[in-house]
């Protein structure tokens, strides 16, 4: 595999009321999304602010695009972009005025600066908020402005801290299909924060969950699903809930893990895929009508609140 | 840390940034243009037609002062003597009011305002060295405060020597003395509020915190000592110069020692 975009060793950060960040070990490969993932306070926006060196490590190391942000910082920003969680924008200017002072400071040439506003303003429906101050702009105005400053010098790796939060569902939409595109197709690398794990699901190539400044995990959500479940849970839709003379037909069969009575129908684990095929002809053969049989994979939103279950059960114990 | 080369293109952006934001702040921008107005109009303009109407001599009030400082007054003829003392010299100091408060006004904007408005992590992540930010959010501070005293000690002679035409017959400021504390003192006297600010700044949450902590408490204080001490001093222009030096040493290690502080790991923990 390529060199990691991101690499992370030990890396820990301490603030007076506690440890934000506890030996992180983590690896983000080029143009894939990482779904950094965890509840309020995991240490998320901590761990972009020592990747893009705003913050220093108390220990350990890392190295984003083959430098080291404790050290080239300056050199790291230059090449990232960056959605903060709050959106940062000065009240008194406008949305352009707020933009061409980062594009300058990125610099990109006034003439080049302008138009790439104005361009990325309209792309985002701005573009008639482009000259009024942002002053009583809303929410989601306020992000879409912050997602542009993000995008303004077309970074290479781009961190966003919650980019579909106060979004409204079309803008939320265009947001996840643009991440999935510049993933996609113009292969940059994105580490995305955020609280719906839907979206994640939708865009992370990978996942990593971090809990109280600690990595839980971190890695495909598939190949998370099959170390926590042995089955491909599948949904087979009856006339009426399976009873027991049903059930006790599956359950001997070869490759079924757990066969269970649903309101519409039963659920079965399966070793594999062919095992569904082999469900429904027992069904059938036995004269039980099958409406549908749909193999549910195991989600990252599974993944995610099995982990947390896991925690939970942790910290009971 | 390694050091990059001073990038002027971003300096110079953030300057803009911040003296454009400001510029439309009513909150900063009326006590900013009202205070000097008061000093440099209204007060010489008052002192002027006092002296018109009453005239008359000093020299009870000039009997308690060393005699070398007072004899470039006392040799004056008797009417010109009082506008020429107050307007020509003790408002000197007074008029270090000016730089001092607007450098402190637009320095808590620049360093706790962005903090308080939240804009300041922008910044924090952008490709701008942790020296040309400080450098850049010094300057917008400090070139508009230096402007405004200029341009409102310009408005002042025009006033002063208009309204004193009738008793002087001649254009009596800029005084030597006035030289002084115009391009060497009140430059001075912003750095100090400058220094003062920024110190303040890292501790305060809001603009308005550290204009308290560094309004109501430090600079009243610094100003007094610098006022009372000099009102009479500053007549002598070697001992403006060196008040003026003692100052620029005080402002300059202030701003220095901001200025050691202002790393983005130190801004960004106290967000
Ligand atoms: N500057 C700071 N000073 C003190 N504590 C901090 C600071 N920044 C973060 N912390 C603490 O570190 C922990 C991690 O915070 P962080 O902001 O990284 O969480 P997060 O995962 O981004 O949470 P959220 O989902 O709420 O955004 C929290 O307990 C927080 O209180
Ligand atoms: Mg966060």
């Amino acid at each position: 595999m390529a060199a990691a975009a991101i690499q992370t060793v030990q890396l820990t950060r301490r603030f007076p009321s506690g440890t934000a960040l506890d030996r992180l070990d983590l690896e983000v490969f080029p143009g894939e999304v990482l779904a950094l993932l965890g509840p309020n306070g995991a240490g998320k926006t901590t761990t972009i602010r020592l990747l893009n060196g705003v913050l220093q490590p108390d220990s350990g190391s890392a190295r984003v695009l083959g430098l080291d942000p404790a050290v080239d910082g300056h050199a790291i920003r230059q090449r990232t972009g960056v959605l903060t969680e709050n959106a940062g924008l000065d009240d008194r200017l406008t949305a352009r005025e707020n933009l061409e002072v980062v594009a300058r400071i990125r610099g990109l040439k006034p003439a080049v600066a302008h138009e790439r506003v104005g361009e990325l303003l309209e792309r985002f429906d701005m573009g008639e908020r482009a000259d009024v101050a942002v002053q009583g702009a809303s929410t989601g105005q306020r992000k879409r402005i912050a997602l542009v400053r993000a995008l303004l010098h077309d970074p290479e790796l781009l961190f966003l801290d919650e980019p579909t939060s106060g979004l409204d569902p079309a803008a939320t939409r265009d947001v996840i299909e643009l991440i999935s595109s510049l993933a996609t197709e113009h292969g940059r690398t994105v580490v995305l924060c955020t609280h719906f794990l839907g979206e994640a699901g939708r865009l992370a190539d990978r996942m990593a969950v971090l809990h109280r400044g600690t990595l839980r995990a971190a890695g495909r959500p598939a190949e998370l699903a099959a170390e926590m479940w042995q089955g491909l849970p599948t949904d087979i839709e009856l006339a009426a809930p399976a009873d027991a003379r049903v059930l006790g037909l599956l359950r001997p069969l070869d490759g079924v893990i757990t066969a269970e009575s649903t309101p519409t129908g039963l659920r079965v684990e399966v070793g594999h895929r062919d095992v569904i095929a082999r469900v429904v002809r027992t069904l059938v053969d036995a004269s039980v009508d099958v409406f549908a049989a749909t193999p549910q994979p195991h989600t990252l939103e599974d993944v995610y609140f099995a982990i947390e279950a896991q925690l939970e059960i942790e910290s009971i114990s | 840390m390694t050091d990059t080369p001073r990038d002027w293109n971003a300096i110079r952006a953030v300057i803009r940034k911040d003296v454009t934001a400001v510029r439309r702040s009513k909150a900063v921008v009326i006590p900013m243009l009202a205070v000097p107005f008061l000093l440099l109009v209204i007060l010489p303009l008052l002192i002027g037609v006092a002296a018109r109407s009453q005239g008359g001599g000093v020299g009870n009030f000039l009997d308690s002062v060393p005699a070398g400082l007072a004899d470039p007054i006392t040799d004056l003829p008797e009417d010109e003597q009082m506008i020429v003392l107050v307007n020509g010299y003790l408002l000197a100091p007074l008029f270090l009011i000016v730089p001092l408060m607007v450098s402190a006004v637009l320095a808590a904007d620049a360093f706790a305002g962005e903090k308080e408005r939240r804009t300041m992590e922008t910044l924090l992540h952008l490709p701008i060295s942790n020296r040309d930010l400080f450098v850049a959010k010094l300057l917008g501070a400090f070139i508009p405060a230096i402007a405004v005293s200029w341009v409102g000690f310009a408005l002042f002679c025009v006033v002063t020597n208009a309204v004193a035409w009738g008793v002087m017959g001649r254009i009596f400021v800029p005084t030597r003395l006035w030289g002084v504390v115009i391009f060497w003192v009140a430059p001075a006297v912003a750095m100090l509020g400058l220094g003062v600010m920024v110190r303040v700044s890292v501790r305060a949450r809001s603009t308005q915190e550290a204009n308290q902590l560094g309004g109501a408490v430090v600079l009243p204080l610094i100003f007094l000592a610098v006022g009372q001490s000099t009102g009479l001093l500053l007549v002598d222009l070697p001992v403006a110069f060196a008040i003026g030096a003692v100052i620029w040493v005080l402002a300059l290690w202030l701003t220095r020692r901001g200025a050691r502080r202002f790393t983005r790991d130190e801004i960004a923990t106290r967000i």
